[in-house]
């Protein structure tokens, strides 16, 4: 009998461990074989933890389980109360298009025979075979744009550090994952690490860098953990030759998930925003031409490699090409990573994948690519999941997050929320950012408490133009957009009457 | 003259000696006069002259042979 | 005379040959390339409105004022980060870039207290001025938010305040400390709303690593880093360029005054050897010139034992040419002579050997160099064919491999450091050879790849060792030397060089320098593409330290670094003009320009322009003045601006000697130690009171310039002037500058050499002449000044100065950051606050067997004398091996010191003395009776009221 049991960071924190040892002591007690598989989380959260049991049909899941809950595997495996079916067929997963999460969840992450037997190493061996410029060639024509959210075409960026004259070159993976409401990047190096390292590999390849590091957030104890000793698997077993990689902890700034400010970080100072140009490609890390990019770009890759960019490119709409991992979270029924071709509407991913709100509320707001990104109302929800449709909306698809709220949700709040975050995490190098988030917390304070109210709202308008266009980095350009968006879409919950506010 | 001045004269032409002591002999008696020459105030070099003709005490060879080499030279017979 | 305004571009200039063309606000404007829009905007004479941005740091890209919108582009970029594009459209004032300015104003101002008008830095405020020019008009967020307004002043540093309330945390003073001084001692604490400005981990200034160099309070834009002097007595109204007084690097400062009182000394960004740096000396430590010791009036005293009585010039100088001239009846004309200053001007110093050799009639002529880079002199000039550093500063940039020999800039030669640090945090790769860990040994972002921590007094054999290895392993540059040095002297030095007892292991038993490190520092050094040797003292103060100026210019020769950008052999010298003294003929053996007072040309030129017959005869040198003082023949002194009883070796003779002469003449600001064996004093004048020309360590020629009257009623040349009027010469000169034309009309190195052409071109590196008009930052290019590169052999001969079970430790000297030489200047300045006395660094292990504790009063004793100061343990030294500084009279470190002296030029062996260390209870004896002998020889009697 195999036996599935997650030991990913969210089926951990609810029990998992714990899960494994009582189905194992149950077995012995039972007498009954069982072989448990510590496998990645499948991204179906409200499931968690989901143990998975081989039948000859398919995997069956169970969740979310509890240790009251074990005994019962080894009964009438249709009958126990939490069986969902067979995984596969759950329709969240279903619906999906994984082909960069599609190991996550059905392979041992630490075993390297089981990403090989699923098709792990294709790529990186396939890009063994072609020139460098055939490789960046190939991202080019996938349409792959950068998945940390500034959405920058990933081949392009390759070809620069490619075409550019150095002795060291380097990869860096950004895995700071500091969206709040974001959790994809944590779940593929928990769940599948050799997929990023075989991305980071092949960028090493496509650009002729030697050195890699993973920038990963301090908060992933356990991702970081499995990663590292992913990384000492992958070079013992020689898979990584000319490429060596590390891991390096970020100490828990938000700023650092910045790219540049990510750099000074992890040259081992103060995490600042650098003014570009000049930019990473050409004097990135240690000055040196610097491949960086998010950890969703790099797992991309292995697919693109593997099968094809025409393959990766025929998903997709526009000029978005391929699948976004999408982060389902907030107040909503079934929060969880759902990877979907480009094109689908807001609309489905809140209401038809995730199920409306968990409160069973009407959906009031849906903040879209972290907490810098936009709010939408659902009279925007027609808005397919695309670059540009969602810039379009002054929106972000960003790394990929949305967090629902329910009509109980009061949105001055949650602008002021956005200015104490960004008051928080700023830097404190440009003028903006530095002073503005502070003054627009003050500002939205006056406003929440009805004093002059049109007039301070002018005032929080003119500093959100002032923030977004004069702020060095996006987190002081970007937190305007959902003070200014919860503005637009919610003044009554500032204060104005609903009706246009009359000339003093 | 006090016993000082002569004291250190001796030893500052015996050091300039030792500095060219790689020379070939002849090679060295000429730089070592020369340098003397050079840079030494007549004072100083009536002294060690007439430390020279009274014997000469403490002086290196090869300071001797380049103080005597000057002195032919300064007081033509 | 106003105020001189500097121009900011706002970025630095780039070098590139390529040029790009852009069109900024409709006018088209062609820049080389990487510049940035907001400098080409500036050239054009358009000023984006800036604070973060200063055109001697790298742009930063903060403040957000300097926004411009270009055409094709998304968002308002700043224009201090953007560089230029050809074609490209710039826009830099529309209506959305001033609501956005204004905005960003509005923040900034949201956080800053509003009393402008007693403000420190009212009218010269950026913030003020950006602030006007963004048309802010009012802040609508009011003052009740969260604010710094409350921040506490850190007033620890002695020479400016850190107010943090009027902080706009652009970071100029952080990266100035790390850009140009290198330092690193200021960080932003906290973030966000928080970012403060912080020495170090929260400490305050003074207790920071904070260096005190002042670029932090150059680089800000507000009053938040003030000059403690602007807050007492206002902003400036008039201000002069002038050179500093101080070391040999030659900084150039704008003397900021309000009348004749001054306000502030501000690095100039003009000026070629500091760009804009200055160190804690040059820009603060200028408040002697007006110390209550000063002495401003002429004084005269029958013996040396009288007290002082003050007289008129004409008494003081009739007085003192009276007892010239009668001592010289006496004792014939080679009886008296005179000593320059390296710290007076070219002028000066060329008229004092001038009083001397066509006053006096004899050539006694010497110099304080003499104690410092005399080695130097004889050592290139025999090698190379010219008595000084064949490098400009700014050669240093294209350096890839540094060789430090015997210098400390950091303390030494502060500004220059910083560069050199700064090109080693670039990449270059250092070495340092010296018996102590000095600081640039491991400073921040900075680290030698090789140590050689050498014995004192072992230098040849290491240079030895180091040529060695280049041999052996094949690393000469064999083209180099065929084409500019003599084969056949290559070939004998190179036989001498690979004798066995120069190998590395061999050398290792003398130097204690382990041969393994000893070859990778050579092999590193000679496969540089530029290597780059930079010594100091720790070379020529020794028995050897012309054989050691010889080795290096062997080194260099055989590697084949000199005669281009980024190599070279670099002396950096002590003092400002160290160099001018030298060039002006300070040197009893030699006339201005180096030329042999044999040499009968170079002697017929100056015979004929100055109308009187010269010795061709080499004259006496300090110690053999000293010696003929005692001896008798020897009686009469005039010393100007140099104090031969403290810095000088074996103080005792040197106070004999003095004692023994009928007429010793001091001309210096303070009474100082000399002047106690004085007959005639007269007053000397500041650096501010006078014009002239210093030459530095680069053979730079540069203006000082007088910002006030001298406080002694006359410039040091005047008094010069008046004793050889009385002396009987017929000189007349009305200014300086017809004494650098004099000097320029007999001196071929300096032919065109001008004030006119100094102040068209800012400053002249010599040779200066019609082959090179405009001077010559990098020598021997086209081949060596001599002719062909001359290989000379030196052997490496131990020095007699030995330890023993009397003197088992070797003491070597040197000195601090803060303070200056023997302290004259600096030690009546603020600067004492952080060097108060001379301490013995001495190694854990020799302070453990001798029960000497951090801060014990310790005897130092070796055959020449004994003093005591306290002991400060450090692993800096070696085991084996005391230190200390020269710097203040009551430790008398030169007490100690013996008479040995280099062989060829007898500068004292000041770095290898054989000590005793025994703990004490104080001050000994000596210097307790030193101490009182000074106070009684510096009485003076109040002058008579006139009748």
């Amino acid at each position: 009998m195999r036996i599935f049991v997650p030991r990913d960071s969210v089926s951990v924190a609810l029990g998992a461990d714990k899960l494994a040892a009582a189905i194992a002591s149950q077995a012995a007690e039972r007498g009954v074989e069982v072989s448990i598989v510590r496998n990645g989380s499948r991204g179906l959260f409200w499931l968690e933890p989901l143990v998975e049991v081989e039948t000859a049909q398919g995997r069956a899941g169970f969740g979310p389980m509890t240790q009251a809950d074990v005994p019962a595997l080894f009964g009438d495996l249709a009958a126990h109360p939490k069986a969902v079916g067979l995984v596969e067929e759950i329709p969240f997963l279903a619906k999906q298009q994984r082909l960069t999460f599609s190991r996550c969840g059905i392979t041992d992450p630490l075993s390297l025979a089981d990403y090989q037997a699923h098709d792990g190493f294709k790529g990186l061996e396939n890009a063994r075979g072609m020139e460098p410029a055939a490789i960046c060639a190939a991202v080019k024509d996938s349409g792959l744009r950068g998945r940390g959210g500034a959405g920058f075409p990933t081949g392009i960026k390759w070809e620069t550090v490619r075409n550019a004259k150095a002795e060291q070159k380097y990869i860096v993976c950004n895995a700071d994952e500091g969206d709040s409401g974001t959790f994809a990047d944590r779940l593929i190096i928990e769940a599948d690490p050799f997929c990023l390292i075989e991305g980071m590999a092949i960028a090493g390849l496509a650009v002729g860098a030697t050195r890699g590091y993973v920038y990963l957030r301090s908060e992933y104890p356990l991702a970081i953990q499995i990663l590292r000793e992913a990384i000492v698997i992958a070079t013992q077993a020689g898979l990584l030759p000319n490429f060596a990689m590390e891991v390096r902890e970020g100490a828990g700034a938000y700023v650092c998930g910045e790219e540049t400010a990510l750099l000074d970080s992890l040259e081992g100072k103060r995490g600042m925003v650098r003014a570009k140009p000049p930019i990473p490609a050409l004097q990135g890390l240690f000055g040196q031409p610097t491949v960086i990019n998010n950890v969703l770009s790099l797992a991309a890759v292995p697919y693109i490699l593997a099968e094809g960019a025409a393959a990766y490119a025929a998903c997709g709409m526009g000029r978005s090409r391929g699948t976004m991992p999408v982060q389902i979270a907030g107040n909503v029924k079934h929060g969880g990573l759902f990877e979907i071709a480009f094109g689908i509407t807001l609309g489905e991913l809140i209401n038809d994948i995730g199920g409306g709100t968990a409160s069973g509320r009407p959906v009031k707001a849906v903040q879209a690519g972290g907490p810098l990104g936009a709010y939408f109302a659902p009279s925007q929800f027609d808005t397919p999941y695309d670059y540009e449709a969602f810039a379009a909306r002054d929106g972000l698809i960003g790394h990929g997050g949305l967090v629902v709220f329910d009509d109980t949700m009061d949105m001055a709040h949650m602008a002021r929320f956005a200015m104490e975050f960004c008051a928080h995490e700023s830097c404190g190098k440009c003028t903006p950012c530095r002073i503005g988030s502070t003054r627009g917390m003050e500002t939205l304070d006056k406003i929440m408490a009805g004093e002059k109210v049109a007039q301070n709202t002018e005032i929080l308008r003119d500093l959100c133009e002032t923030m977004k266009f004069g702020s060095l980095c996006a987190l002081g350009g970007f937190t305007p957009y959902p003070v200014v968006s919860a503005l637009n879409l919610f003044p009554e919950d500032f204060g104005a009457t609903p009706l246009p506010a009359a000339a003093e | 003259m006090s016993h000082g001045t002569i004291d250190r004269l001796v030893y500052m032409a015996n050091q300039i000696s030792k500095a060219f002591a790689h020379d070939p002999e002849a090679k060295a008696v000429a730089e070592i006069s020369d340098h003397l020459k050079k840079f030494w105030e007549k004072r100083m070099l009536a002294q060690i002259f007439h430390h020279l003709d009274e014997g000469g005490e403490g002086l290196d060879p090869l300071a001797k042979q380049a103080v005597a080499a000057l002195q032919r030279k300064a007081q033509p017979a | 005379m106003g105020l001189i305004q500097e121009t900011d571009y706002g970025t630095k200039p780039r070098q590139a040959t390529a040029l790009v063309t852009l069109t900024i606000d409709g006018e088209s404007i062609t820049v080389p390339e990487g510049t940035s829009v907001m400098r080409a905007a500036a050239e054009m004479g358009t000023q984006i409105p800036k604070l973060c941005a200063t055109d001697t740091l790298d742009s930063f890209g903060s403040c957000r004022l300097c926004l411009v919108q270009i055409e094709g582009r998304p968002g308002t970029p700043a224009s201090c980060t953007t560089p230029v594009a050809p074609g490209m459209v710039v826009h830099t004032q529309n209506s959305k870039l001033a609501k956005l300015r204004k905005g960003v104003m509005e923040l900034y101002i949201s956080d800053h207290p509003l009393d402008c008008l007693t403000c420190s830095a009212n009218g010269n405020c950026e913030l003020q001025d950006a602030a006007g020019e963004v048309g802010l008009r009012e802040v609508r967020y009011g003052y009740e938010g969260k604010n710094h307004l409350d921040a506490e002043k850190d007033v620890s540093n002695p020479y400016f305040q850190f107010d943090p309330s009027k902080c706009i945390v652009c970071s100029r003073c952080v990266r100035a400390c790390e850009e140009i001084q290198g330092t690193f001692a200021l960080t932003i604490g906290g973030s966000g709303f928080n970012s403060k400005v912080s020495p170090g981990i929260s400490e305050d200034f003074f207790d920071s690593e904070c260096v005190s160099c002042g670029a932090c309070v150059q680089a800000c834009p507000t009053a938040t880093l003030m000059e403690k002097t602007v807050i007492e007595i206002g902003q400036p109204e008039h201000s002069a360029v002038t050179t500093c007084a101080y070391c040999g690097v030659g900084c150039t400062f704008k003397a900021e005054m309000r009348g004749e009182e001054v306000v502030r000394l501000v690095p100039y960004k003009d000026g070629k050897a500091n760009h804009g740096h200055s160190c804690v000396k040059g820009r603060f430590a200028w408040g002697y010139a007006t110390h209550k010791d000063r002495i401003t009036k002429p004084m005269i005293r029958e013996k040396i034992t009288d007290p002082w009585k003050e007289v008129t010039y004409e008494e003081a100088i009739s007085y003192a040419a009276d007892k010239f001239k009668q001592i010289q009846a006496e004792h014939g004309k080679d009886s008296i002579g005179g000593i320059t200053s390296s710290r007076c001007t070219n002028e000066e110093t060329f008229l004092v050997q001038k009083l001397i050799r066509a006053g006096f009639g004899n050539n006694n002529v010497d110099t304080c160099a003499r104690v410092c880079h005399s080695p130097t002199g004889y050592g290139l000039v025999n090698t190379y064919g010219t008595s000084a550093g064949t490098q400009d500063f700014d050669s240093v940039d294209e350096a890839d491999v540094i060789l430090v020999i015997g210098a400390n800039p950091t303390d030494g030669h502060p500004v220059f450091a910083s560069r050199m640090k700064k090109r080693l945090r670039e990449g270059a790769k250092l070495i340092v050879a010296d018996p102590r860990r000095i600081d640039l040994v491991r400073t921040p972002h900075v680290e030698a790849e090789h140590h050689l921590a050498l014995r004192p007094g072992t230098n040849v054999a290491l240079v030895n060792a180091l040529a060695h290895t280049v041999i052996e392993e094949g690393l000469a540059d064999e083209n180099f030397i065929r084409e500019r040095c003599d084969w056949e002297e290559f070939a004998e030095w190179a036989a001498f060089i690979m004798r066995p007892e120069n190998s590395p292991e061999a050398t290792e038993v003398h130097t204690g320098v382990p041969a393994a490190e000893l070859r990778a520092a050579a092999r590193l050094y000679a496969k540089a593409r530029n290597g780059a040797i930079y010594y100091g003292l720790g070379v020529t103060e020794h028995s050897q330290g012309t054989s050691t100026v010889i080795a290096i210019a062997n080194l260099a020769m055989a590697t084949g670094n000199v005669g281009r950008p980024g190599v070279g052999v670099n002396p950096l010298r002590g003092q400002n003009n160290v160099q001018g003294s030298c060039d002006m003929g300070s040197f009893p053996h030699e006339f201005p320009g180096y030329r042999h007072v044999s040499d009968d040309t170079a002697r017929h030129i100056l015979e004929i322009d100055w109308g009187v017959s010269l010795s061709n005869e080499p004259g006496l040198r300090i110690p053999n003045m000293i010696d003929a003082a005692t001896d008798g023949t020897f009686l009469g002194l005039y010393i100007q601006g140099e104090d031969i009883v403290q810095s000088d070796p074996d103080t005792k003779h040197m106070i004999s000697g003095l004692s023994a002469m009928k007429c010793v003449v001091v001309q210096d600001l303070f009474l100082n130690e000399t002047a106690d064996y004085a007959h005639v004093f007269l007053p000397g004048c500041s650096f501010l009171e006078k014009d002239g020309t210093f030459t530095n360590a680069e053979r730079r020629i540069q203006r000082i310039r007088k910002v006030m009257k001298p406080k002694n009623g006359y410039a040091d040349w005047e008094v010069t002037l008046m004793l050889a009027k009385a002396m009987g010469m017929t000189m007349e000169y009305s200014h300086p500058s017809e004494i650098m034309d004099e000097v320029a009309r007999t001196t071929p190195s300096f032919a065109g050499v001008s004030y006119k052409a100094l102040d068209d071109l800012g400053s002249i590196q010599w040779p200066c002449n019609e082959k090179a008009p405009t001077g010559t930052p990098v020598m021997h290019i086209d081949g060596f000044v001599r002719g062909r590169g001359k290989f000379i052999i030196s052997d490496y001969v131990p020095t007699d100065e030995k330890t023993g079970p009397r003197f088992p430790l070797l003491l070597t000297t040197g000195r601090i950051l803060s303070q200056y030489n023997v302290g004259a200047q600096t030690r009546r300045t603020e600067n004492s606050i952080w060097h108060a006395e001379d301490v013995l660094e001495i190694h854990p292990f020799d302070a453990e067997t001798r029960g000497v504790k951090d801060g014990s009063w310790v005897k130092l004793a070796s055959r020449a004398g004994e003093t005591s100061l306290r002991a400060k343990i450090t692993d800096r030294v070696a085991p084996g091996v005391v230190y200390t500084t020269f710097h203040h009279p009551l430790t008398q470190a030169n007490v100690i010191t013996t008479d040995y002296s280099d062989w060829a030029t007898n500068c004292p062996e000041y770095k290898v003395t054989a000590v005793q260390i025994s703990l004490s209870n104080g001050p000994t004896e000596w210097q307790n009776e030193y101490n009182a002998h000074s106070a009684q020889a510096r009485r003076i009697v109040p002058p008579v009221a006139a009748e």
